[in-house]
């Protein structure tokens, strides 16, 4: 499975592109096991494909940011375009003690912010304009911080090793199936299609998994967002103002806004959030939570 | 960073170095007197203030200890936040050294209190001939001096000055290696 995706801060109700992404993910990974499997299957040798997943791999680290910029409608702005949102970066990676990220700023109302980049060095933060309109200075901070911790933490790093391991175990799986079990006799070799569906079971297992890791980074994330910046507050009304669906409500003047959603009683869009287990991102309410706590430990008031 | 602190998520945020802070006292000299950068007579100290009551109690205390101190050596004290939400204490004397020891007594009572990862910078204000701002910002987390230039208008900064100070002022201050680390600050009250 490749980790090609940008590293999101879904924040709020975002079904569509979540959906999306979450099916991305999965078909993605879904076809590379079926091009292994399909390899394997025309006598192409393990190294030849060992070789072929590293270099996926690697091509996600290395080559990958631009294209993910570019699918989420985003482009890097110059300190001259976004002074406030360059300032407020800057200011965090001397606290971060960070170098400083590429600034992107994707032109969508949808209020939403995420990482890419394999290291520090070669990083890129981008918040959507939807998100500079609805958040504070304060509380954009936090989400600002909540991404160069993805940054400082190596997310994309961890999750595309996490990943390829998972794409190695399959192997050694279909390797079993073809040289543990079968042995020489010509008889029991496994068909290409028990092949295929063991590789697939073994993907869908760590397809959760990697979810599950996803949710843990995330919680990580706000940490490192609330000690970067020392108001969890901000963070937890960041991500309250976001999911309440308070971004539903223009934040413009009547008269200045120009787009039909202005006029509409129940703003369209709004759904119902995936399973849990489907998300890569924990419950609002649990974010939220953690946060409170940190909060009370920062106040002194924590039991 | 540590492999452990990669795996699990859980980064530290670093805590001040104060200890190259007073390689500016005998710098300043040099800038004096090479470089014609004159002080401005201010100095300050970036923090992000955090709204609890000890911090606030240590921070008022602070203050009171450098009024205190204020009285026999002359140097002034003011706070002031930015836009951004971090605290300025300006110190304002005209004996340089003074600024230097006001600044550290800053970060040393906010680091007592267990409070130094919030220290941002501190920053010295100079004027050269031409009475042209002329900073140099101490980042206390890398424990390293650079230059900054702002060349009017709206968020320049004059980078060839920069370098040409950092070549200028040698092995005299700590200075910092990666340029990608120079971060400006905009709309600096000194």
């Amino acid at each position: 499975m490749t980790q090609n995706m940008p590293r999101p801060t879904s924040f709020g109700k975002d079904p569509g592109l979540q959906v999306r992404m979450t099916l991305t993910l999965f078909l993605l990974g879904a076809v590379y096991v079926v091009l292994v499997v399909a390899m394997l299957a025309a006598g192409v040798n393990g190294v030849t494909v060992a070789v072929i997943a590293g270099g996926l791999a690697l091509f996600n680290l290395f080559g990958s940011d631009k294209l993910a910029l570019r699918a989420m409608g985003a482009r890097e702005v110059t300190p001259a375009e976004a002074p406030e949102l360059h300032a407020m970066i800057e200011r965090l990676c001397i606290q971060a003690d960070l170098p400083k990220p590429k600034v992107a700023v994707a032109d969508t109302r949808m209020p939403n912010a995420f990482a890419l980049g394999r290291s520090p060095k070669n990083a890129t933060v981008c918040a959507t304009t939807g998100i500079m309109e609805i958040l504070t200075p304060a509380e954009l901070e936090g989400v600002m911080a909540h991404e160069l911790t993805h940054v400082a933490n190596r997310d994309v790093l961890v999750m595309t090793l996490a990943s390829f391991f998972a794409t190695i175990a399959a192997y050694i799986v279909q390797f079993g199936f073809f040289f543990g079990g079968g042995g020489s006799d010509d008889d029991d070799n496994p068909s290409v299609m028990v092949l295929f569906l063991v590789s697939l079971a073994v993907y869908v297992v760590s397809f959760f998994l990697m979810q599950a890791l996803s949710r843990y980074r995330e919680f990580a994330a706000d940490r490192g967002a609330a000690l970067i910046t020392g108001r969890p507050s901000a963070l937890a009304s960041a991500l309250q103002r976001i999911s309440s669906g308070m971004h539903q409500i223009p934040q413009k003047d009547l008269r200045a806004a120009s787009e039909l959603q202005a006029f509409y009683i129940f703003p369209p869009g709004a759904g119902k959030s995936l399973a849990n287990i489907f998300a890569t991102h924990p419950p609002m309410e649990k974010r939220i939570a953690a946060l409170e706590r940190l909060e009370m430990q920062l106040q002194g008031t924590a039991r | 960073m540590g492999l452990f602190e990669i795996l699990t998520g859980k980064r530290k945020i670093k805590g001040p170095a104060p200890d190259r802070l007073f390689a500016m006292s005998t710098a300043a000299v040099t800038l004096e007197m090479t470089l014609q950068l004159h002080s401005a007579g201010k100095a300050a100290i970036v923090f992000q203030p955090l709204a609890t009551a000890d911090f606030e109690s240590i921070v008022t205390d602070m203050e009171e200890v450098l009024r205190g101190t204020g009285d026999d050596t002359g140097t002034q004290v003011e706070r002031t936040d930015d836009s951004f939400g971090y605290r300025w204490m300006v110190l304002s004397d005209p004996d340089f050294e003074d600024l230097v020891v006001g600044v550290n007594v800053v970060s040393q009572a906010l680091q007592d209190g267990g409070y130094g990862e919030r220290i941002l910078c501190a920053v010295f204000a100079f004027r050269d001939a031409q009475k042209r701002k002329v900073y140099w910002i101490y980042n206390y987390k890398r424990g390293a001096y650079y230059p900054f230039v702002p060349a009017g208008g709206e968020q320049r900064r004059d980078t060839e000055r920069e370098l040409r100070l950092k070549a200028q002022i040698g092995n005299e201050l700590p200075i910092e290696a990666e340029l990608d680390r120079w971060f400006p600050l905009w709309g600096i009250p000194i």
